[in-house]
């Protein structure tokens, strides 16, 4: 029930602030989104704790059911977009984006929350990608409607189409390989086509299915070369729309290569693996080089985003317990780092009117010290450093790289570590350019208020969180841990 | 009991950062937190000191962690070399937290500094403390930001961030070896604890497969990684060059670097991973080399510095190097205690030298050897206790330095009748270079500080001689200016009681502190035949310098200005460092354009092709509706139409 309902909640909170209060003031909008997705949080809580499962038949006809379940893959990401939606409804209040009515606004962040939620909760195939596609729209919305006023209508139709094309290309090809799956394998039940593991299917389809599946989500992740999408994406979009981008919609790209491709078909996975490898270790280069020389904020917390993500796939390449339990620790850090670094620099870009980082201004560790604080510590996680949540998933994904699972080219895989490893020296050196050019500094030119109130309150939870898995990793690795066990096969 | 006080031992500093945190805006209450933490710290070392038994024994932390086919254990190790290298480093983090209360009075941000000491102090005990691979990994970097953090506190000064970030680029790109070398020791022991390490890749079965001689080609490529990054934090050439720069930290963050913590983390580290070490010739070869080099060359460079922080940051690598040297000649049997002996000695001479100078530049408003000029004169406490550190780093006993330089000198010697006597050579002849230049540079630094006033004409020359110095040195936009301290008059201020007590107790254990070295468990390789040796060109050198300075003058001047200028520009290893960034640099601008041109080209044309076809089929229909779409909204409201009736 609790499951329903987390689900329900949001969506019919959103279809009645974009029916009929639509154009209610700004306050009782963020009221009623407030409401939503706090009791939404604390379903999910429940969801988390009790574990249940919905099964019923939906169109029988092509065996579409009605399934849903949770497990520990799932329960972190679930809890993460929950606890997310929150303090992006929390932020927002008083400071809705123009260009739509405020209804529009939260309907759409609602819609967002949902649509995961669905993704994260789903266990059926088709139901996986209808959900995955229901995310488009909102998302769409609040990158064309309500992005970055100061940018014309043409940057910000640019940037909205070009995420429409990526993704729906991604789950054009990621429909083909479902329809595949499906139909060689007969059921659309992901927990059974899990726990046959591929059973019966031939190698050839095999590979030809985890292809289409790890390019479609891989668009979705995004991994090199599929990433030029995000940038643009994330510079125009309103803090909210970053901050779920970035946290939410780019983990349903990981969880779907683990859900959908990893354990159905593992050989044909195991083919491509080196390709995701390789792609992974690309990216987290090329991330943290954009990363030394891009001048927009926004973009270089893109490009690091990029450069994060290749450690996840690292880790899902690499086949073992290990790389999985990386990667899901370094899906669930990236989320909430790439969460906090979006609400700091939205708060900038706020106050100084663009993220350019070529102007001159007041050094943060002068003139807003909570804002600056909050950003060393973001910087701080984002080059990995031990102790702040994203040291895990980046050590045990290197690691996993060294050892692959047997069967793996050995050599490719070890070259990818080194780069890998490289790329948390860039990490370094873009983390120290960042703090050096904006928090590090003298009093100089106009000076801005310090985060306070609601936005610093979010800020203030999201380093708490950045630092409490950092320094505590096992509750979190405890989660996944035996699910995990069973994606890779070691245990079934 | 003895388990919780290890545990206690990383986290009361810890929790004492996170208090600091969040008590930044109530000045007094933070720095009695750090001073009263760090006292603790000081105690719970003195504790597990005291319950040690001979062998370590290990202690339970957050894990296990589930990680799959990886063991992560996050086990802490007690033993006497790390119960002994805890009290130097608390002992110098409760003299540091104490000193910096006075002597960052006027700080606005002093709150934020001390937590980040605090910070700083558990990351070095966690090193220390560690049997686990991932926990050693954790306090290292933990340290290399908190030393980003200390080094540009003065973040208003441009040659402070920049001095922070060079730290930080340096060290980091150093530690890919490190954590390449961490990584493939786990994965050999499928283990990240330190135990299993070692028997995996040096135990009994391994060494009887692999032959005595040489190790595996992985341990080799672990080892040398791990080597990299040592070479990083220890500021081995070619990665040296951050540590004199980042004298632009307040002196006692300086204290706290050089003396016991992130530079001679790496040593510690080494003789951790000692049997390892032991069973790879090659890795060890390389360290000798690296380290006999570095030895040599600092101590040439720090001889003319024209500031004496400057001068105590090259001391502080060639001393450093020294350590690390012991640690790849001494024979694989003996131990690394040698090594470890000289850490702790350096701890207690190099932070009282620190300590003692940061005093005297509030004194002087300044650490240029031309504003500290005769200023220690006639200071009583300060001025011996100055001697006392300055006779220690030239190993003159029987204070403290003097055991630990010959315990070095012997671990070459002894290493000499040894398989790997190439290393040995290669230790002994940097040695012989080291100790009289070590020597001199003190000699020089003591007879600047020490002299009589100047007459009125002498001090004229003397100041155009200096002003050519810096005028060519400030021309240089690559030479940093050096020292923390600016003179102004409010810095001029009588010095706090305590702070006065912790120098002179670091003075007193740095002339009894010998009585402590024989704790380290293995022998020390002290001779007599070396101790006379090594008097000798001790005496020698410092006659030398004095016999070639005229009479109240600073040595160095007889040099020339330029050599002055190139040894404060540290000879330009700077301009190598700027090339390899601007090299990176210039790659990131090409990714960015193929980023646009290139891989975003696709996705254009596929937008443009698109576009085309679009106003090509709109051509076609030349915006009339066509009959097909007509019949297909016709189907699709016919079929809700009988959805609706089917429903209902």
């Amino acid at each position: 029930m609790a499951l329903i309902l987390s689900l329900l909640i949001p969506a019919v909170a959103a279809l009645w602030l974009l029916g009929a209060a639509r154009h209610t003031r700004p306050a009782a909008g963020n009221t009623i989104a407030l409401a939503a997705s706090v009791a939404t949080l604390g379903l999910t809580g429940l969801t988390a704790w009790t574990r249940p499962e919905v099964n019923t038949a939906w169109v029988p006809s092509v065996g579409v059911r009605w399934h849903f379940a949770v497990d520990g893959i799932s329960v972190p990401l679930i809890l993460l977009t929950a606890v997310l939606t929150v303090a992006v409804v929390v932020q927002a209040r008083g400071r809705e984006p123009a260009g739509g009515s405020t209804g529009t606004f939260y309907a759409c962040i609602l819609l967002v929350e949902f649509a995961a939620l669905a993704t994260f909760l789903t266990r059926d195939a088709i139901g996986f990608f209808i959900a995955f596609e229901l995310v488009l729209v909102p998302m769409w919305v609040l990158i064309i409607r309500f992005g970055d006023e100061r940018r014309s209508d043409a940057v910000r139709a640019d940037a909205s189409y070009r995420f429409i094309f990526f993704t729906a290309l991604g789950s054009t090809l990621m429909l083909l390989g479902l329809i595949a799956l499906v139909s060689a394998t007969g059921t659309s039940d992901l927990t059974a086509l899990a726990s046959a593991r591929g059973a019966g299917l031939p190698r050839n389809t095999q590979v030809l299915i985890a292809t289409l599946l790890v390019a479609g989500l891989g668009i979705k992740v995004p991994l090199w070369p599929a990433h030029t999408w995000l940038p643009p994406a994330h510079t125009v979009a309103p803090t909210a729309g970053s901050v779920l981008l970035a946290a939410v919609l780019l983990k349903m790209g990981t969880y779907g290569i683990v859900r959908v491709a990893m354990p159905t078909v593992p050989d044909g996975f195991a083919s491509v693996a080196p390709f995701l490898a390789a792609a992974g270790a690309v990216g987290i280069l090329w991330g943290g080089l954009a990363c030394l020389v891009e001048r927009d904020l926004k973009r270089l917390v893109a490009y690091s985003s990029v450069a994060h993500l290749g450690f996840v796939a690292l880790g899902l390449a690499s086949g073992t317990e290990t790389g999985l339990q990386a990667a899901l620790f370094a899906n669930i850090a990236h989320g909430l780092v790439s969460a906090l670094l979006f609400f700091v620099v939205g708060a900038l870009k706020e106050r100084w009117g663009s993220a350019d980082l070529s102007e001159r201004r007041s050094a943060l560790r002068e003139s807003s010290p909570r804002l600056g604080f909050a950003l060393v510590v973001g910087f701080a996680a984002a080059l990995g450093l031990p102790g702040l949540v994203g040291f895990w998933g980046d050590f045990l994904a290197v690691y996993a790289a060294w050892s692959p699972d047997a069967g793996r080219p050995l050599v490719l895989f070890r070259v990818c570590a080194v780069l890998a490893v490289c790329g948390l020296a860039l990490a370094a050196g873009y983390a120290s350019r960042v703090l050096r050019t904006v928090w590090a500094g003298e009093r100089a030119g106009r000076e801005h208020e310090d985060a306070r109130g609601r936005e610093h309150a979010v800020i203030v939870v999201l380093v708490v969180a950045v630092i409490g898995a950092g320094v505590l990793p096992q509750p979190l690795l405890a989660v996944t841990a035996s699910d995990s066990a069973s994606v890779v096969g070691t245990r079934r | 009991m003895s388990s919780l006080s290890v545990q206690l031992l990383v986290l009361v500093p810890a929790a004492a950062a996170l208090a600091g945190l969040l008590l930044r805006t109530r000045r007094p209450l933070s720095g009695l937190v750090a001073a009263a933490a760090s006292g603790l710290t000081v105690l719970l070392s003195l504790l597990q000191w005291a319950t040690t038994e001979p062998g370590a024994r290990t202690v339970a932390t957050i894990g296990p962690l589930a990680t799959g086919e990886l063991a992560v254990p996050l086990h802490l190790l007690t033993d006497r070399a790390a119960a002994l290298i805890a009290f130097a480093v608390a002992l110098v983090g409760l003299a540091v937290q104490v000193f910096s209360i006075w002597y960052l009075r006027d700080d606005p941000r002093y709150p934020v500094f001390a937590a980040t000491v605090s910070l700083f102090l558990a990351a070095m005990l966690l090193v220390v403390q560690s049997g686990d691979l991932i926990l050693t990994l954790i306090g290292w970097e933990v340290m290399g930001w908190c030393s980003y953090l200390l080094i540009g506190h003065t973040s208003t000064r441009e040659s402070a961030r920049r001095a922070a970030h060079k730290a930080l680029l340096v060290t980091c790109t150093a530690d890919i070896g490190f954590i390449v070398g961490l990584v493939i020791l786990g994965v050999g022991a499928r283990s990240t604890d330190i135990a299993s390490v070692i028997e995996f890749w040096a135990g009994p079965q391994q060494q009887a497969t692999a032959g005595l001689r040489d190790a595996a080609p992985g341990l080799t490529a672990a080892l040398v990684g791990l080597l990299i990054g040592i070479a990083g934090k220890s500021g081995l050439i070619p990665f040296h060059d951050w540590l004199p720069d980042a004298m632009e930290g307040p002196t006692p963050a300086s204290a706290l670097i050089h003396a016991a913590t992130m530079v001679a983390a790496g040593s510690y580290v080494i003789a951790r991973f000692f049997p390892l070490y032991a069973a790879s010739g090659a890795a060890r070869l390389l360290l000798a080399v690296l380290a006999g080099v570095t030895m040599v060359w600092a101590a040439l460079l720090a001889f003319a510095q024209s500031d004496v922080k400057r001068l105590l940051a090259y001391s502080t690598l060639s001393q450093v190097a020294m350590m690390l040297a012991a640690l790849a000649v001494v024979p694989a049997a003996d131990g690394p205690a040698p090594g470890l002996a000289h850490l702790f000695s350096h701890a207690l001479f190099k932070s009282l030298l620190f300590l003692a100078i940061g005093w005297l530049s509030v004194i002087a408003g300044g650490t240029a050897f031309a504003v500290l000029r005769g200023t220690a004169r006639g200071r009583g406490r300060l001025q011996v206790s100055l001697a006392v550190g300055l006779l220690a780093l030239a190993g003159v006993p029987p204070l403290v330095g003097f055991f630990s330089k010959e315990s070095v000198i012997g671990a070459a010697e002894a290493g000499l009748q040894g398989k790997d006597s190439a290393a040995a050579w290669v230790v002994l002849a940097a040695l012989v270079l080291t100790v009289p230049l070590t020597v001199a540079y003190c000699t020089r630094a003591w007879l600047v500080v020490s002299a009589r006033p100047l007459s009125p004409t002498e001090e004229a020359d003397l100041l155009a001689d200096v002003e050519g110095a810096t005028g060519q040195a400030e021309s240089d936009a690559l030479a940093a200016p050096a020292g923390d301290e600016r003179p102004t008059a409010r810095h001029v201020r009588s010095v706090s009681g305590a702070s006065a007590v912790v120098v002179f107790g670091l003075a007193v254990l740095t002339v009894v502190g010998g009585l402590f070295l024989p704790a380290f468990e293995g022998p020390l390789h002290l001779g007599l035949t070396t101790a006379v040796l090594s008097l000798l060109l001790i005496g020698g050198a410092a006659a030398a310098v004095r016999a070639v300075a005229p009479a109240g003058a600073d040595p160095a001047v007889g040099l020339g200005p330029r050599w002055g200028v190139r040894s404060d520009q540290g000879f330009g290893v700077d301009r190598a460092y700027v090339a390899v960034g601007r090299a990176v640099l210039a790659l990131a601008r090409l990714v960015v354009v193929l980023d646009e041109d290139v891989v975003d080209a696709y996705p254009r044309g596929a937008a443009r092709l698109s576009g085309l076809l679009g106003t090509a089929a709109e051509r076609r229909h030349r915006g009339a509706s066509s009959p097909g779409l007509v019949a297909l909204v016709i189907g699709v409201v016919a079929l809700a139409v009988a959805g609706v009736t089917v429903w209902h």
